[in-house]
């Protein structure tokens, strides 16, 4: 199977460089793989995950993503990556402003869908993620939960080729984190999408087979 | 209440602007006709020893428009009463020649000087007279007034400006976090700044309509029955129909310039 992500040598850094988060980090994820990177806080695992969607470029190595080479990306090329990546947030990241339905489409509406289109995909992502009464609303309505579920929902409106997840369950309650768990599982299951999950613990409940990478002492190193 | 408060904080300081542009542009064709009708209206005295030219005279100085010879019959006759026949011909004979000279623009009183110059180097000119100290204060004031308004614009422009850029930071703090949102799912600038793009182009029409109704009552209701003779007879300066098309170009071009600076200051923040 190909790689999706492919790291090597790989050196991320922030404030101006002057502090390394990871050094020389090598590692490869494959098409359909489900993977699990754990460490402690402010080990770097969110800033290894924004350097995945091009948010921080690598100060030296490579770092290659869906074929592209996020160290010398043009921004349309990144723009066009970013639309094959399901991206989901802690904090939700939902546009406040809109309804749940149009935050779910979003990104078909970026790619230029038709209005019909994004209805008929909106009522089934709504579906899918058990929320299709909540379809008018607005995110500050819903519960901690529910504003998660949206967040999957618009994640995997496109079908990505790739999801990431920056502590998905971070600030939910043991119901809500498995009806996540659950709905990124059948992601990877059912469409053969490769999931990368930044998080503190990797949930009890979880079936898949999966890959578990640790963060530590600036190093990436997989857990057999 | 608050959508109609955020739209008028733009269309206001945008209002503002377009106003002294189109004072600008109504003072413009105002001074411009001023301008001609003293340009026309002033013409120089200028005695020589031999008939001469138009061209003649343009050789000398180009901003000569035309020159009109002065009858020197019309002179005698007046200068010769109860003088004979034979006196008046020898008064004709030794009579110069005279000319009022016409300018092709209003010149500074330097140019003007200049010009004087030009003239009285001439072995074929024997003297000039340009009316020197009327020309200069009608200049000055006419200078002083197009600087005084042209201030009062400029100042008008930059403190709306300043208030646009405020409107700004308040769209930035409203619109930062969907255009954040929207650039992380790839979302092109065009789409992410869709929303602000359209509010503020409904904002410049907005405006431009009003800008032009008030000049366009200004010119069809309020000087009509104003009963300024000169504000009846000049109506036609306070506003013309392409004065929208500048009005609507002037105010997309500060929509554009004002979303952009928004857009460009929103991206790329720590999400």
């Amino acid at each position: 199977m190909s790689n999706v992500i492919n790291a090597s040598n790989l050196t991320l850094t922030y404030d101006n460089g002057r502090k390394e988060v990871i050094t020389d980090v090598n590692f490869t994820v494959k098409k359909g793989e489900f993977v699990f990177i754990t460490g402690p806080s402010g080990s770097g695992k969110s800033t290894l995950l924004k350097s995945l969607y091009g948010r921080i470029k690598p100060t030296s190595g490579n770092l290659v993503v869906g074929g592209v080479d996020l160290g010398h990306v043009r921004p349309s090329k990144l723009q066009e990556l970013r639309t094959h990546m399901g991206i989901i947030f802690q904090d939700f990241k939902l546009v406040n402003e809109w309804t749940v339905s149009k935050n779910v489409v979003l990104p078909l509406m970026i790619a230029g869908y038709s209005l019909d289109v994004q209805n008929t995909q909106a009522h089934r992502l709504l579906k899918h993620v058990k929320l299709t009464e909540h379809a008018d609303k607005y995110p500050l309505e819903l519960s901690g939960g529910e504003q998660q579920r949206v967040g999957v929902a618009r994640a995997l409106a496109k079908n990505p080729v790739l999801i990431l997840a920056d502590e998905p369950t971070g600030n939910l309650d043991d119901y809500s984190s498995n009806v996540i768990w659950d709905l990124m599982e059948n992601a990877c299951q059912q469409l053969e999408t490769t999931v990368l999950v930044v998080t503190h613990k990797i949930p009890q409940v979880f079936s898949l087979p999966y890959r578990h990478f640790i963060i530590e002492g600036k190093g990436v190193y997989e857990v057999h | 209440m608050k959508y109609i408060k955020n739209h008028l904080m733009f269309i206001l300081p945008l209002m503002a602007i377009l106003l002294g542009i189109e004072f600008y542009l109504v003072f413009d064709r105002a001074t411009d006709t001023y301008e001609k009708g003293l340009q026309e209206g002033y013409s120089m005295l200028v005695v020589t020893n031999d008939p001469m030219e138009t061209d003649a005279f343009r050789a000398l100085n180009r901003h000569i428009s035309k020159s009109e010879p002065i009858e020197r019959d019309k002179i005698v006759s007046k200068i010769a009463q109860g003088v004979t026949k034979e006196g008046e011909e020898k008064i004709l004979k030794s009579l110069p020649y005279f000319y009022n000279v016409h300018l092709d623009e209003y010149i500074s009183t330097e140019e003007l000087i200049g010009l004087k110059e030009d003239l009285e180097r001439s072995p074929l000119i024997k003297k000039v007279e340009t009316f020197g100290s009327n020309y200069e204060s009608n200049y000055r004031l006419f200078t002083f007034i197009k600087f005084t308004l042209k201030i009062f614009i400029g100042f008008m422009t930059v403190v709306s400006l300043f208030l646009i850029m405020k409107q700004m930071e308040i769209w930035k703090y409203a619109h930062k976090e969907r255009m954040q949102i929207m650039e992380i799912f790839g979302a092109p600038l065009m789409l992410r700044s869709g929303v602000l793009f359209k509010v503020a182009i409904v904002d410049a029409i907005v405006a431009t309509l009003i800008v032009s109704s008030i000049f366009l009552y200004l010119k069809f209701q309020w000087a009509v029955h104003s009963g300024i003779e000169i504000m009846v007879e000049n109506r036609d300066y306070l506003f013309r129909v392409t004065d929208i098309g500048v009005l609507l170009a002037a105010a997309l071009l500060i929509v554009i310039i004002s979303v952009y600076s928004v857009v460009y200051s929103a991206k790329g923040v720590e999400e």
